[in-house]
């Protein structure tokens, strides 16, 4: 982009995006279908919760999932927890309600080990079979089936598309077990939609490119690089996009997702990690030049005695390559080294 | 020994293993806040469980109560069996209904009074067709209404109250405890008494009065009340509130009170006695205080020895169950006081009651379920038939 003439985003987007691949969940309601649409086109779905000290909301995800779209209807196929080393009871209490549980770290234990979300995402791919994977945040308080099948059904029933992300209302829950009725996105609003407004417009269209629950084919997510932390929602927008298109992409309105409240500090080193991501995948992609490298630490400060202490957090910004360059899942898959294609966008 | 008490320690390990749809089933529910009057969104939930779960027919009645009615094999021949749990907590909409399960628990508020019993509801559609149980009468699945405070049982009242046909034996479904046994329930007046200091112009006190303490001249009178032995009767002084700050005379003052008796003309009496305090207090202290009524109920009940009772005690007993029996106000006396042989069981056990804490324990609740189908099954085989109420 020139610093003399800046494009007008309204003539640069595909505004018809947000119509035509825009849903509310209720369109997917009819689970029997779901389930037809599956066993015709004989495709495997996984569900995958990434945890770290989760107790308190695993159980209800896992038996309220499994109860409505295992149990009462073969829909998803398996449930499979990716835990990063919770120190509470949450891999017991995970594996007490029937998932399948793995500590991040046990699955391709000769790797180098790192922490973080979106390094149990990328794991989960070695471990479920689906042709499908569903991932859901594992601290949803409101948990309803809805959140699974909502996000399955455009990838069954739509034919182009591959990858979906849920938006809701996001009510937060405050101190003494209230709830404030609006609220929520800070990150998205005030870091992630500048940036989208002002390098990928049409990107804008989703509406909330943060949430932590998505699902898309596994032919698309065994070829993207998966960030270890934070910046994995980032990434994975962006790099689907620019693969294989917006078309392939849809949203879906899942209504209400009660989530923790985060003090500013926290949201401030998630739009850190955010933003590091951002730039860096702007930087691979031959979109800007950075003259100098970035400095890796978030520095803020803490008023302690009547001084103002620093709190520095490193950010290593590690990413996982595709994991289809892994030669373990290659041979786990069946897949020859030949037929990794690259994708292009539609 | 009838067959079905023979089956009944058998179905434990089968309804276990429905473990997850009731769970998620109570869950669903109990996250979906119903404050008394304001139960529209629970009903249409426990609506929407029936009818996935195929029940024969799923409708509201005339007053909104949720109702789903599982066809019997005998159906019009024989009166229907009513299986009732109340929808409404009291617990607000803005409070998070959280539910949280760990390995034996599930905990939020009103897990126990009464999502667990309407969970455990909705469920049973799915349960009987898992055992394959079938019967004879119709079942009637109600979530009433406007049961609790000053809900007043008006759910249950207007149910039992219309139902176009006789009724053959009715089970209410509470979460705790389980091993109760209720088949009577105490004459009962819910009462209030509101004090308020007016600050309008032209009301002049020579000394302002204290909400707070013409609340405590009640209580001491209400103390000083003499009860009589026969009939039992007592008083409960269950809920106060008042004032606005630590230093500002209190200007308004609310006392919530109970009384209960094996006699309903007792609790009248006692309930003028009240009232006759109040007007006192009232004109000594020129206040405005006011006495009304929350809810009430007639004192009703099956003998000891009633089919039903023996029945249900049998039950528990093949399950290892303690019966225990004690009065209860709710919706039991409704069906007792139209002369529909009842019981109120308890599903599991729990702590916390009435706080949002609120736990209860899984493991027993399968017991419990069992428990209730036996039940069901009794008033099936005819126990209630024998023997009409006096």
């Amino acid at each position: 982009m020139g610093s003399s003439k800046q494009l007008t985003a309204g003539c640069a987007m595909n505004s018809n995006w947000l119509k035509k691949n825009t849903f509310h969940y209720s369109e997917f309601k009819d689970i029997v279908r779901l389930v037809d649409e599956k066993t015709k086109k004989n495709l495997r779905i996984s569900l995958c919760l990434p945890t770290l000290n989760e107790e308190k909301t695993i159980a209800k995800e896992i038996i309220i999932v499994k109860s409505e779209l295992m149990s009462r209807y073969p829909l998803i196929d398996e449930i499979v927890v990716i835990d990063s080393g919770s120190k509470d009871k949450t891999r017991a209490i995970a594996r007490e309600y029937g998932a399948d549980v793995y500590r991040a770290d046990d699955i391709l234990p000769h790797l180098e080990k790192f922490k973080g979300k979106g390094e149990n995402l990328w794991k989960a791919l070695y471990i479920t079979k689906g042709d499908i994977i569903v991932y859901l945040d594992a601290d949803i308080k409101n948990i309803h089936h809805r959140f699974a099948y909502g996000l399955i059904g455009p990838l069954l029933l739509k034919e182009k598309i591959k990858f979906v992300k849920a938006f809701y209302d996001r009510p937060i829950s405050i101190g003494k077990n209230k709830i404030r009725p609006t609220g929520g996105g800070r990150v998205t609003e005030l870091v992630i939609r500048p940036l989208f407004s002002l390098f990928f417009p049409e990107l804008t269209q989703l509406l909330q490119p943060l949430s932590g629950e998505y699902a898309g084919y596994r032919e698309i997510f065994e070829q993207i690089s998966f960030p270890i932390g934070y910046g994995i929602e980032t990434s994975m927008n962006i790099d689907i996009y620019q693969n294989w298109g917006l078309e392939v992409m849809a949203q879906v309105d899942l209504e209400r997702r009660i989530h923790r409240n985060q003090d500013t500090k926290a949201l401030g080193k998630m739009s850190f990690v955010i933003l590091n991501t951002f730039i860096n995948r702007k930087v691979q992609l031959g979109l800007i030049k950075l003259n100098e490298d970035m400095y890796d630490e978030m520095i803020q400060y803490n008023l302690v005695d009547n001084r103002y202490e620093p709190d520095c957090l490193k950010i290593e910004g590690h990413e996982r390559p595709p994991m289809i360059q892994i030669p373990e899942y290659r041979k786990k898959f069946g897949i020859s080294e030949k037929s990794i294609l690259k994708p292009v966008k539609a | 020994m009838n067959d079905y008490l023979k089956e009944i320690p058998g179905l434990v390990e089968k309804i276990k293993s429905l473990k997850d749809i009731i769970i998620t089933n109570i869950v669903l529910i109990g996250q979906t806040p119903a404050p008394t009057f304001k139960e529209k969104k629970r009903s249409k939930i426990f609506m929407e469980r029936l009818v996935e779960f195929q029940v024969d027919e799923c409708t509201t009645d005339g007053y909104r109560n949720p109702v789903g009615i599982i066809r019997g094999s005998a159906s019009g021949a024989r009166s229907p069996i009513f299986v009732i749990a109340h929808l409404d907590t009291f617990y607000e909409r803005d409070i998070v209904h959280d539910y949280t399960i760990r390995e034996n628990t599930i905990t939020g508020p009103g897990i126990l009074d009464n999502s667990l019993g309407v969970g455990v509801l909705a469920s049973l559609p799915l349960i009987f067709k898992a055992l394959d149980l079938r019967f004879e009468s119709d079942i009637v699945l109600a979530g009433t209404i406007q049961s609790i405070g000053k809900g007043n049982l008006r759910g249950v009242r207007h149910l039992v109250k219309t139902w176009p046909t006789p009724i053959r034996g009715s089970v209410c479904v509470e979460g705790i405890e389980l091993g109760r046994l209720n088949y009577y329930s105490d004459g009962m007046i819910r009462g209030e008494i509101e004090c308020n200091i007016s600050e309008e112009k032209g009301v002049m006190h020579q000394f302002t009065p204290n909400a707070i303490l013409i609340i405590n001249e009640v209580i001491n009178e209400i103390l000083n009340l003499r009860l009589p032995h026969r009939p039992r009767s007592r008083i409960v002084l269950g809920k106060i509130s008042g004032g606005a700050n630590h230093g500002k005379i209190a200007y308004d003052g609310t006392l919530g009170f109970e009384i209960r008796s094996d006699s309903y003309k007792m609790v009248k009496s006692i309930y003028n006695d009240i009232k006759d305090i109040v007007e006192g207090i009232r004109h000594e202290n020129e206040v405005e205080l006011n006495l009304k009524t929350i809810s009430n109920l007639r004192a009703a009940r099956l003998k000891f020895n009633h089919p039903l009772v023996k029945s249900a005690a049998a039950v528990m007993e093949a399950l290892q169950i303690k019966p225990i029996s004690k009065s209860t106000e709710s919706a039991l006396s409704i069906f007792l006081s139209h002369k529909i042989p009842s019981v109120t069981l308890g599903i599991t056990h729990g702590e916390n009651n009435y706080m949002e804490n609120a736990t209860m324990e899984i493991e027993p609740m399968f017991k419990g379920i069992a428990q209730l189908i036996g039940v069901i099954q009794a008033i099936d085989s005819g126990v209630c038939d024998e023997q009409q109420l006096a």
